[in-house]
């Protein structure tokens, strides 16, 4: 088999935007994370609405720091 | 042994000295010569011989045995060279045994060229000069060329940077024109003859020497290979004497000062990015940076004139784009870059497993752990060690096969365009004389002659795609067959249009369309074929 090339998954072109949208993502779920937490009251809330909104936030604000690496040249 | 010995011939034999312009204490020699055997055994060896002193620098050594004559050579191959120490000889002498690519019988000859660079082989004389002061080098040789068989006929030359000679050994037959010294041609020489020769001439070039380089090679999957080479430089020539005055300097640098070097240029692979270079004490100020196609390269000056013994440290690092470096085959990924430096660290991402090296040279080797950004576990860092590292060790191993079989292809290429040009020759005679039975020969010809063109073709492509030095090339090779393909057909198409066009006597304006058309995708195909033709020639 001929030896083939390897590139990154992801287009080097895309970084910036990348971790622009996705830190941009992270933070408005971050955020109404918080406006949930501080317009709900404790009998009405949802464990599952809370969980999921803080995996998003949390997904994305770590892949979008990932990609603020890649994009400034910190190759991890 | 001995009786061996005495049974061989060199024949014809030269020696070129060179200097190379930037890591000029280096001695480069090449021996190009024939070896006929002229005894009645088959042999299936050959021993090369070097003094004591010259083997302790010696810094790399190949040798490669050469078919045919003269400029039209025919595939030469790199053979393995060993040191050996056969029965009986003397202790100063080391040698180095060449094994033959098929035994000579009696009375065959084979061409050998090698290629031996030695370092640290120049000694200033005298040892110590002020800044006013050219340098001047030894040089010690044997004018007889040193081997355990007889030697039929030889030539030495000595190729000096400058023509300004102090003086040099006479013995007979020696020459001096412009900047080369002559000894020979001798005859008949008996087996170890040995005739010493010392040469003082001028020698300014920069005598650069990088007492320390560390090279840090970093993979990071994310599509980059980020490189930080640490240097400590040393300029090895002759030691200076006496202050140094920077108004001398300055107004007249090169007499005054002339063996210093004031700029050292840094050669990157092609495509380097974010180049950078620091130093402690911010002693380089200046810097350049000039990119092509085939290399980068960044000039850097240091704020003091580097002089004889004068040292100087700095860092340079650079990334490079993943996937000219790391490929992928048979399920593992492999990094195929050169070794550049003495020591090299190459750091492998995280969770790398079965990590195995080929070097082709030997080297010391272990293996370290390395923590950096976003790590847990560490990466796996493979240390390769080399001493007396030249810039020849540079070169890719299997580089010469891969050469020659790109410059093969690209004879091919040139004929196959060639048979275009008659194709298209016929259609304008067609047009002219109204030959519609020469035009269709010509094609009948054209088209047998493709098709044993692309057979040609392909063991080279196969031998290319197997060939992990080429995986670089071989993109590029592949769009130019497929390129050469489609113009071929295309061509082949124009050429029945227009011929039968001819013999129905039909010709239609929706016809001549048709055949502008094809032309307009002709005249860009054979555009970018002689393009990529270009490309792989520079090659």
């Amino acid at each position: 088999m001929a030896p083939k090339p390897i590139a990154s998954p992801v287009p080097e072109a895309w970084y910036p935007s990348m971790a622009a949208l996705m830190l941009v993502f992270g933070l408005v779920f971050t955020a109404s994370f918080f406006i949930y937490e501080a317009t709900s009251s404790r009998k009405n809330r949802s464990i599952a609405k809370e969980l999921t909104t803080g995996a998003l936030a949390s997904v994305f604000l770590g892949f979008g720091s990932l990609f603020l690496l890649l994009a400034t040249g910190v190759y991890v | 042994m001995e009786t061996r010995f005495a049974l061989f011939f060199f024949f014809f034999l030269s020696i070129a000295l060179l200097s190379t312009p930037v890591f000029s204490d280096l001695v480069i020699t090449k021996v190009d010569r024939k070896v006929e055997n002229a005894g009645p055994d088959v042999v299936s060896q050959l021993l090369l011989t070097f003094p004591e002193y010259q083997a302790k620098k010696l810094a790399y050594l190949t040798a490669s045995s050469a078919e045919g004559k003269g400029k039209s050579k025919g595939s030469s191959a790199n053979l393995p060279v060993e040191v050996v120490q056969p029965e009986g000889v003397p202790p100063a002498l080391t040698f180095y045994s060449v094994p033959l690519p098929r035994g000579l019988g009696k009375g065959e000859s084979l061409n050998l060229d090698v290629f031996a660079v030695l370092t640290h082989s120049l000694q200033p004389f005298p040892e110590e000069i002020t800044q006013a002061d050219v340098q001047l080098v030894l040089f010690q040789d044997s004018a007889h060329y040193l081997s355990p068989y007889e030697v039929k006929a030889q030539v030495l030359s000595i190729k000096l940077p400058s023509p300004r000679v102090e003086s040099f050994t006479k013995i007979q037959n020696t020459k001096l024109v412009d900047s080369e010294i002559k000894y020979g041609p001798y005859e008949n020489l008996p087996a170890f003859s040995y005739s010493p020769i010392i040469v003082h001439y001028e020698n300014n070039r920069p005598f650069a020497v990088a007492t320390e380089l560390l090279r840090e090679i970093e993979i990071s999957h994310w599509g980059n290979v980020q490189i930080t080479e640490h240097y400590k430089l040393e300029h090895g020539g002759a030691r200076t004497k006496g202050g140094f005055s920077r108004i001398d300097y300055q107004a007249r640098p090169n007499v005054r000062g002339a063996s210093s070097f004031r700029r050292l240029i840094v050669k990157l692979p092609p495509r380097a990015h974010s180049v950078y270079y620091r130093d402690e004490i911010g002693n380089v100020s200046t810097s350049h940076l000039w990119a092509d196609s085939r290399k980068t390269e960044l000039e850097i000056e240091p704020r003091y004139p580097m002089f004889g013994g004068w040292k100087t440290f700095f860092t340079v690092g650079y990334g490079l784009p993943l996937h000219d470096y790391l490929f992928e085959s048979d399920g593992k990924r492999f990094l195929n870059i050169s070794f550049g430096s003495p020591i090299a660290e190459v750091a492998l991402p995280e969770g790398s497993k079965d990590i195995s090296v080929s070097v082709p040279f030997s080297v010391k080797q272990w293996d370290e752990v390395k923590y950096s950004h976003l790590d847990i576990s560490g990466r796996p860092v493979v240390v390769l060690e080399k001493k007396n590292a030249v810039p020849e060790h540079n070169s890719h191993f299997q580089w010469y096969e891969v050469q020659a079989t790109v410059q093969k292809l690209h004879e091919i290429m040139v004929r196959c365009l060639t048979v275009h040009d008659k194709l298209e020759a016929s259609l304008r005679d067609l047009s002219r004389t109204g030959d519609v039975q020469a035009c269709k020969a010509t094609r009948k010809a054209a088209d047998s002659l493709l098709k044993e063109l692309s057979k040609d073709l392909k063991p080279l492509l196969v031998f290319l795609q197997s060939s992990l030095q080429a995986a670089q090339i071989y993109q590029k090779v592949e769009e130019l067959v497929v390129k050469e393909k489609e113009l071929q057909e295309k061509l082949m198409l124009k050429h029945t249009m227009v011929v039968d066009a001819y013999e129905k006597k039909s010709a239609g304006r929706e016809l001549e369309n048709r055949i502008a058309a094809l032309q307009q995708k002709l005249t860009t195909l054979r555009q970018e074929v002689d393009d990529l033709i270009d490309v792989i020639d520079e090659i």
